[in-house]
């Protein structure tokens, strides 16, 4: 059996607390061995609590102490500090998004290529049991050939944010479209490839976005519709129609219902995405399968579950979103605008 | 004044908000920043709740209305604060001590910082149960015997007294039933409960509901702000006309189509259903506390269901903390409403209290807006439900 991977964690807040802590400490292939967070208090109190060894308030911290990082820090400082760590050849699974340009992931991704150091992504859709089993359905033809999808996320987060990094463009990067956006636009892009052409209205008046919609062709000529909000409670769901049947798939509960109509009614199964006779993935599942992932390719090789390169992907997509930007549509929003529109309808 | 002059003055200012997050507090947030160009600064309790504040570039204080630090923060170099955060969290005796003292301690911070003005948001509740008739800042404060109402009481209490003592200038507002779009209890609350029950109208719903569109409320809201004679004084906020209940709550049974929404019963019928409800009470109890108890994924997955959600909040808006506690320990237990025929929806019991509120035929009056304030209001019932229908399709309560 492989020596654990000597990991670090930067930065202490909510992710890291929630998810990344809880399934390091589950893991059999790493060990946390350092804690760093600018709030270096918060930081003692969570190696406390997970027996962690040693803390620190700066990143620098991170070659004496580990061979790897796991990046939960606000998004503005991904580049950053990834960029210094695999310099130092130390490997880095950054959470999402891997960064808030294209330009900073290339310079990741270089970084990476010079010292050899991996470099993975925390997109942990890709570890739901429900992703491998669409890919594999669109893939067999089940629905014969596509004519349209469409995928609605929208979640009202109770999320206990550690910092106010979200609620500003320079240190989140965007809003509702980078943070959620950045799972279900990676889901896409892994499903159905690159895309083409797309039109997309959010509703930020010079903050971030807490609404959008994408209209996305992809390079297959595929049409689709995309909705993403933290302000509604949405379907979510992903919606396949074909022209013999139609997949629906829930998108933000990693143990999924799947609805599978071929032939109108004719066959239909609807249940859950699951590993044989494995009980459901919980969301720390996913968080200790793209850790035990990160680990084994340190040990091991290969190339991780989501890649720089792809990781790459989904921000080209969202920055592209973000340059074609138009309002969205709210009528109620300018009480002039909404009397007159109800005065005429 | 008028609606123009009050922007003109506003624009370019720095104002504060408290309950931003909340539906009245982030829809004057919004018109501050789209219509007006003031300089924002919000104060708010998490990250999470903020996220539609965030689609401006507003400044961010991060704490409550009790922590003087954070209040101290907020208020720095202020020329309005408009207060409309009131306890949302933990129990009533807390959120009351929230709506009490967030006051106070926001009114002093405001005092040390010398703003120029405070709006601070009331409520009609601080009339108590109020009589039949026409209804004017005359009639005396009342406590209608809930938590809320009595702290809302004396939170305007607080305020009138500090302004008149010379402290900080504050204007109140006492606005009726709020709606529109991201409406609390009187919009997204109603729309819940609808969709899971027939909601029970007394006497045929011919029960007076004094209303007020949102947008005319965060009108009045900045004309108390800038209008000098305005200092010290209350002010009632409600449409140019009311309505009645059964138009009010059969505009949101047309939103969400068939079947029946509502249900009319006479008062004595509906205090008859509502005893009938409490002493099935026990047997449902037993039967549903054995299957809970057993499981602790089935328990949990109940108490997510959409109406019981919609039966907590509802709850939580308008019932005193007593019986808050005793529903919710049976929520917990999974009661659910009586069902009636098939096909229709069960018929959601009403409290006594709830009973008189939706029988009574209060008019309010608002001639002292009008004439100090320059208030009119813009926007008629059916207007405002059409815009409100459209926003409740795209939020997806009508699918």
């Amino acid at each position: 059996m492989d020596e654990k991977v000597r990991l670090a964690v930067v930065g202490c807040g909510a992710v890291a607390a929630g998810h990344y802590l809880p399934s390091i400490a589950a893991s059999r292939l790493v060990e946390a061995t350092l804690l760093v967070d600018r709030d270096e208090a918060r930081a003692r109190a969570l190696a406390t609590r997970y027996e962690v060894p040693a803390t620190s308030g700066d990143a620098s911290a991170v070659a004496a102490h580990a061979e790897a990082a796991v990046l939960a820090l606000p998004n503005h400082l991904h580049a950053p500090v990834a960029i210094d760590l695999l310099r130092q050849g130390i490997h880095v699974l950054v959470e999402k998004p891997m960064a808030i340009s294209t330009t900073e992931c290339d310079a990741m991704i270089e970084a990476a290529e010079a010292s050899g150091a991996v470099l993975a992504l925390g997109l942990q859709f890709r570890s739901f049991d429900s992703t491998a089993l669409v890919a594999g359905w669109l893939a067999s033809g089940l629905l014969g050939p596509l004519r349209r999808f469409e995928l609605r996320l929208g979640v009202i987060s109770r999320w206990q944010f550690a910092s106010d990094f979200v609620l500003h463009r320079e240190t989140a990067g965007g809003g509702v479209l980078t943070d959620y956006g950045s799972h279900v636009l990676d889901l896409l892009l892994h499903w159905l490839g690159d895309w083409h052409e797309l039109t997309y209205r959010d509703d930020a008046c010079g903050g971030v976005e807490s609404d959008c919609e994408l209209e996305l062709t992809m390079a297959s000529g595929l049409g689709g519709f995309v909705e993403i909000s933290r302000s509604r409670n949405l379907a979510n769901t992903c919606l396949f129609e074909g022209e013999t049947g139609t997949l629906e798939v829930g998108i933000w509960d990693p143990d999924p219902p799947l609805i599978v109509r071929i032939g109108g009614e004719q066959l239909r199964l609807d249940g859950r995405a699951r590993r044989g006779k494995s009980p459901g993935l919980t969301f720390n599942g996913a968080f200790l399968r793209s850790i035990d992932d990160f680990a084994r390719v340190i040990r091991q090789g290969g190339e991780p579950v989501v890649s720089g390169q792809e990781g790459r992907r989904g921000v080209a997509l969202i920055e592209a979103c973000y340059a074609a930007r138009q309002a969205l549509q709210l009528p109620w929003s300018i009480p002039q605008r909404a009397q007159r529109e109800v005065g005429t309808s | 004044m008028t609606v123009e002059t009050a922007r003109e003055a506003l624009a370019g200012r720095r104002v504060m908000v408290t309950g931003a997050a909340g539906f009245i507090g982030g829809r004057l947030v919004e018109r501050l920043r789209l219509e007006i160009g003031a300089e924002v600064r919000v104060l708010v309790r998490g990250v999470a709740s903020a996220s539609r504040l965030a689609r401006f570039p507003v400044d961010f204080v991060r704490g409550d209305v009790t922590d003087p630090a954070a209040l101290a923060a907020a208020v720095r170099d202020c020329d309005v604060v408009f207060h409309c955060a009131y306890g949302t969290s933990g129990s009533q005796r807390h959120r009351a001590w929230v709506n009490r003292e967030g006051t106070r301690r926001l009114l002093e911070a405001a005092a040390r910082a010398k703003v120029g003005r405070v709006v601070h948001l009331s409520t009609l509740m601080v009339y108590g149960k109020t009589p039949d008739g026409d209804l004017t800042e005359e009639a005396p404060r009342r406590r209608f015997g809930n938590a809320y109402s009595d702290s809302k009481l004396e939170a305007e209490e607080i305020a009138l007294a500090c302004s008149r003592a010379g402290r900080v200038p504050v204007t109140v507002l006492q606005p009726t039933a709020v709606h529109g779009p991201w409406g609390g209890v009187w919009t997204e609350t109603v729309l819940r409960s609808l969709r899971s029950g027939r909601a029970i109208l007394i006497e045929n719903g011919e029960g007076i509901a004094n209303h007020i569109y949102v947008d005319d409320l965060v009108t009045a809201m900045l004309l108390a702000a800038v209008v000098e004679g305005a200092v010290g004084e209350a002010f009632l906020a409600s449409a140019a006309e009311p309505v009645t209940w059964r138009q009010m709550y059969g505009r949101f049974e047309r939103m969400l189509g068939p079947p029946a929404r509502t249900v009319s019963l006479t008062e004595a019928e509906a205090r008859a259903y509502w005893k009938e409800c409490q002493a099935r009470r026990p047997w449902l109890l037993g039967e549903l506390a054995s299957l809970v108890k057993k499981d602790r994924a089935v328990r949990d997955r109940l108490f997510e269901t959409r109406e019981l959600r919609a039966l907590r909040e509802l709850a939580s808006g308008v019932l005193p903390e007593a019986w808050q506690q005793r529903i919710k320990s049976r929520l917990s237990s999974h009661e659910v409403p009586a069902t009636s025929g098939e096909g229709e929806l069960p018929v959601l019991p009403l409290p006594p209290s709830m009973i008189n509120f939706f029988r009574a035929r209060t008019r309010v009056r608002i001639d002292k807006a009008r004439r100090v304030l320059g208030f009119e209001p813009a926007w008629d019932f059916e207007r405002s439900m059409e815009i409100t229908e459209q926003w409740a399709r795209w939020a997806g309560f009508l699918s």
